[in-house]
């Protein structure tokens, strides 16, 4: 930005200051809506303070921030959702379309406004911990709420989505959080009353070797959850780096050579492989407690 | 189907075929979801996607002539590759679901079980009239030669094109070499007689006969992936000594490997030299 522009911005009243802004929030929605994701929403760093440590918050990672910006993408097509062949959806799920458009919006903010942009750090760093919680950045952007189903955060409109964030010194205007949670859905609530579990809980039932449980109070409000992540993990990564790591444990424990050959050209470790390899399309691989999900279903329906 | 579908049909199957241009794609075609007789069971488009009435085939993401010309031949192994034409299908499956209202969904270029793709999509490009398949294996555009495809699965009942009638391999230079010297170039420079992987007969200025072997095939072309990986983490467990298995894990091979595996989409493909003596689309390749 060049010095003039921040003269003129500076003589400028604070009401023009804060129309300034929403002009460029709503020119950094238009540009990632218009560039191939679903949703946008925009929160204040200071919603970060009541939730997570510090070292989480987004001022920890980018000095100075005052906004996130979070798009959400869409993942399956309603195509995948309805092939019988479920290796399909795996493969399909999803294309890190949000993490191209959160660079553009990043791209956008430091080259054209003139303030720092980052795209926040999703992935662990150390242990299973990301640095930075894209699905509590979605909840404080007003984008959904957690729901039964591996704590999810469902977007009321679209149900499942993938999230990125970007961490900027630039103030904008920012959205509200949902008032109403998005889980349960009235039709499971209905369904949880009759049968004591949610569809997703009656997919993937923790006390049956499944994932899900939890409660809805009188107020039909989420009462409690509980997620096996570690079991989840096992079905939901049966093809990537957890099982890579096991089946690379299981060879090099195997003491029979011939045994150990046949565990190194299995179908299983190709399959491992190649989803390390093809990681851009074999993220997830059980997308259940979601298919049964009401939450966006109507944008799944289509001819 | 009345009149005005048939036109709507045309005129989406126009709008598809502009986005596919707009995206990148060098062709683009539609094959009948019926026609695939001569898939594998479970690997017909209808078992994949149920209803499915049509497959939109595009082609494109070709190696550059600049990436032919380049003399490093490695150079090429870790710049082409199916991504691209894969991103392109995405791009109109979304279309077809955002703006027509119809299921759609992308062939994953990886394999599924047992090593067998998805959807053989080389067939999915004949159907749909995008090419036609070679004595080298890849299926040949006419004009384009070699390049990659994806096919999109979708219950929008597109007009279906027809396979080409006059397929692009042999070309007229290589039946004239045949007749001459009993090859081709593609069989010539790869000899399966000779320790190489293609084989095969011309008769009245067609394919007669193809021999194609895969195996060895694959242990060029996938040097450096996952059959490259399993074979040199074979060699490392079966290594008594400690020396010389460090020396295998941190060697040029297998670290290149890792990268070909963890880069997948910059190092698919290791062998390029039968369509590089191919004639089809060559004139593509020559340029200033």
């Amino acid at each position: 930005m060049s010095n003039l522009a921040e003269l003129v911005r500076a003589a400028l009243a604070p009401d023009a200051e804060t129309a300034i802004a929403m002009a460029r929030a709503d020119e950094l929605r238009k540009l990632a809506l218009t560039s191939g994701v679903d949703v946008v929403g925009i929160a204040p760093v200071e919603r970060w303070d009541e939730f997570v440590p510090p070292g989480s918050r987004p001022y920890d990672i980018l000095p100075g921030a005052k906004s996130v910006v979070v798009v959400g993408v869409r993942g399956p097509s309603a195509g995948a959702w309805q092939s019988p062949d479920h290796r399909l959806i795996e493969m399909n799920g999803y294309d890190f379309a949000n993490d191209r458009v959160i660079h553009l919006v990043a791209d956008h903010i430091e080259q054209e406004y003139g303030y720092q942009a980052i795209q926040a750090p999703g992935l662990p760093v150390g242990g299973h911990q990301p640095a930075f919680s894209m699905m509590l950045a979605a909840v404080l952007a007003g984008l959904g709420t957690r729901s039964f189903a591996a704590n999810i955060i469902l977007n009321p409109q679209y149900g499942l989505l993938y999230y990125s964030a970007c961490l900027t010194t630039l103030t904008l205007p920012v959205d509200p959080m949902l008032e109403q949670d998005v889980c349960p859905a009235p039709m499971c609530v209905q369904v949880y009353k009759a049968g004591g579990r949610t569809p997703c809980q009656a997919a993937c039932p923790s006390d049956d070797g499944g994932c899900l449980h939890g409660t809805i109070g009188p107020d039909n409000r989420i009462e409690s959850t509980y997620y096996d992540r570690e079991r989840c993990v096992s079905r939901a990564m049966n093809f990537g780096i957890n099982s890579f790591q096991k089946a690379l444990e299981q060879i090099a424990n195997e003491d029979d050579d011939e045994r150990r050959r046949m565990m190194i050209h299995s179908d299983f470790f190709t399959r491992s492989a190649s989803a390390i390899a093809f990681y851009k399309e074999s993220v997830a691989q059980c997308f259940e407690c979601m298919r049964v999900c009401p939450i966006g279903r109507a944008e799944r329906k289509l001819k | 189907m009345s009149a005005a579908d048939l036109d709507l049909m045309e005129a989406h199957k126009r709008e598809l075929g502009e986005l596919a241009k707009k995206a990148g794609a060098l062709v683009s075609g539609v094959a009948d979801a019926n026609a695939f007789t001569a898939a594998m069971e479970g690997q017909r488009p209808g078992e994949l996607l149920p209803g499915c009435k049509t497959v939109f085939v595009l082609g494109g993401a070709q190696p550059r002539a600049g990436d032919w010309a380049s003399p490093s031949y490695r150079h090429m192994e870790t710049t082409s590759t199916s991504d691209r034409v894969t991103a392109m299908g995405n791009r109109i499956a979304q279309h077809i679901e955002r703006r027509f209202g119809y299921y759609a969904v992308t062939i994953p270029p990886g394999v599924d079980r047992a090593r067998r793709p998805f959807l053989n999509i080389a067939l999915a490009a004949e159907l749909a009239g995008c090419g036609s398949p070679s004595l080298a294996g890849p299926v040949l555009h006419p004009q384009f030669g070699f390049m990659y495809y994806t096919a999109v699965l979708t219950t929008l009942p597109l007009p279906v094109d027809a396979p080409l009638s006059t397929p692009a391999c042999p070309a007229p230079e290589c039946v004239s070499m045949w007749d001459e010297l009993g090859t081709t170039p593609c069989m010539a420079t790869c000899p399966i007689d000779d320790g190489g992987c293609l084989g095969g007969k011309l008769e009245g200025g067609r394919v007669k006969e193809r021999r194609y072997d895969v195996a060895r095939c694959t242990t060029r072309v996938q040097t450096s992936f996952i059959p490259g990986f399993q074979k040199a983490l074979e060699a490392v467990f079966d290594e008594p000594e400690k020396e010389k298995r460090k020396m295998i894990l941190y060697s040029s091979q297998f670290t290149r490997t890792l990268w070909s595996m963890s880069y997948s989409n910059v190092s698919q493909g290791q062998c390029f030299e039968c369509m590089r003596v191919c004639p089809v689309g060559s004139t593509q390749r020559n340029l200033l």
